[in-house]
């Protein structure tokens, strides 16, 4: 239940920045999520409607927009996503080296009330 | 009533984060190396342990945390090879341990009193890489037995990792573990990581491994850049 400890993160982060820039409600979170980050979008939401109530994100919408894993091939000098079977270039096979892993939980902004 | 859109980018994990620092303070005070292992369950974690408790013997001192969801035989294993100290943490469920878990372990141990404290995390290789605990090394061990595919299957862990062991290097032959595969992805991931391959049955290989420690504790003691 790692989302559990993600989402009670989340919410104390949330509720900073909403009092620091004086909201009285937070409409909408929007998430950055990578998508090797094993973070699983139903147990997030489940989590979060659990412990939202009481808090300044009650009822806020979660918006999760999802990256991918990046890898950068030094043949193709090009950048590719790599499918779930290894890290070979689709193009040329080859394994190239990780631009980003994939894995970050980003809180990117709010939407609130004032 | 108006709605307007605050930007924030910050990690989920900036408070872990912080709590790390504190701990990666903590350790540097009292001239600590902390070492936070992550691995599978049955990969040899404790193994592991023992083992290195018992090469530096008379070199440094081993504390050690051990994270699990329930019991303390680990605890129990350290203590009888040789550990200085040990503190169990459970989480009761949890699969991984939070930086401030173990900043609350480390009010029970002496830091004082050891050179090397190891963090055993709970078995899993996904959540334990998320959370940064502090440490000056983080290892990922994995055993010949899980197969060749864990780095492509779990790539977070060997991206981020300081150092990889693969253990069980006895049982290669018997369990078809393909050494291309898994050095290619191991590589891709992480081109710069020494990787051991040690058997904590046979104790081969295990020599590289506590030199690699050994090195990581002689910086320490000169006073230069551990982490």
């Amino acid at each position: 239940m790692h989302e559990l400890a993600l989402s009670a993160y989340l919410l104390e982060s949330v509720e900073e920045h909403a009092r620091e820039a004086g909201a009285r409600r937070v409409v909408a979170i929007n998430l950055v999520v990578g998508d090797r980050s094993c973070v699983e979008e139903e147990a997030l939401r489940f989590c979060f409607e659990l412990l939202s109530p009481g808090t300044l994100a009650e009822g806020a919408e979660l918006a999760l927009r999802w990256v991918p894993m990046r890898f950068w091939c030094n043949t193709c000098a090009a950048e590719y996503t790599p499918d779930l079977a290894g890290f070979h270039c689709p193009r040329c096979g080859t394994v190239g080296g990780v631009l980003d892993d994939g894995t970050d939980v980003l809180i990117e902004s709010l939407e609130i009330e004032t | 009533m108006t709605v307007q859109r605050v930007k924030v980018v910050q990690s989920l994990f900036h408070a872990n984060d912080q709590a790390a620092e504190a701990i990666r303070t903590r350790c540097d005070e009292a001239g600590v190396v902390a070492v936070n292992l992550l691995a599978g369950p049955g990969a040899g974690k404790t193994s592991l342990i023992t083992r290195t408790i018992a090469a530096l013997a008379g070199v440094a001192r081993v504390g050690v945390v051990e994270g699990d969801i329930a019991g303390s035989v680990d605890t129990e294993r350290v203590l009888a090879a040789g550990a200085v100290d040990a503190v169990q943490v459970n989480t009761g469920g949890g699969c991984h341990l939070e930086a401030g878990m173990l900043a609350r372990a480390l009010d029970d141990l002496d830091l004082g009193a050891i050179d090397l404290l190891m963090v055993e995390n709970v078995g899993n290789l996904i959540c334990p890489t998320h959370w940064d605990l502090g440490e000056h090394a983080r290892v990922c061990l994995v055993s010949a037995a899980e197969g060749d595919d864990k780095p492509v299957k779990y790539p977070d862990v060997f991206a981020r990792s300081d150092a990889i062991v693969l253990n069980k290097i006895d049982l290669i032959d018997l369990v078809d573990f393909d050494r291309t595969r898994f050095y290619e992805a191991v590589r891709a991931l992480n081109p710069d990581a020494p990787v051991f391959e040690v058997s904590c049955r046979t104790g081969a290989g295990l020599e590289a491994w506590v030199d690699w420690l050994r090195a990581r504790l002689a910086a320490r003691v000169a006073g230069g850049e551990v982490g």
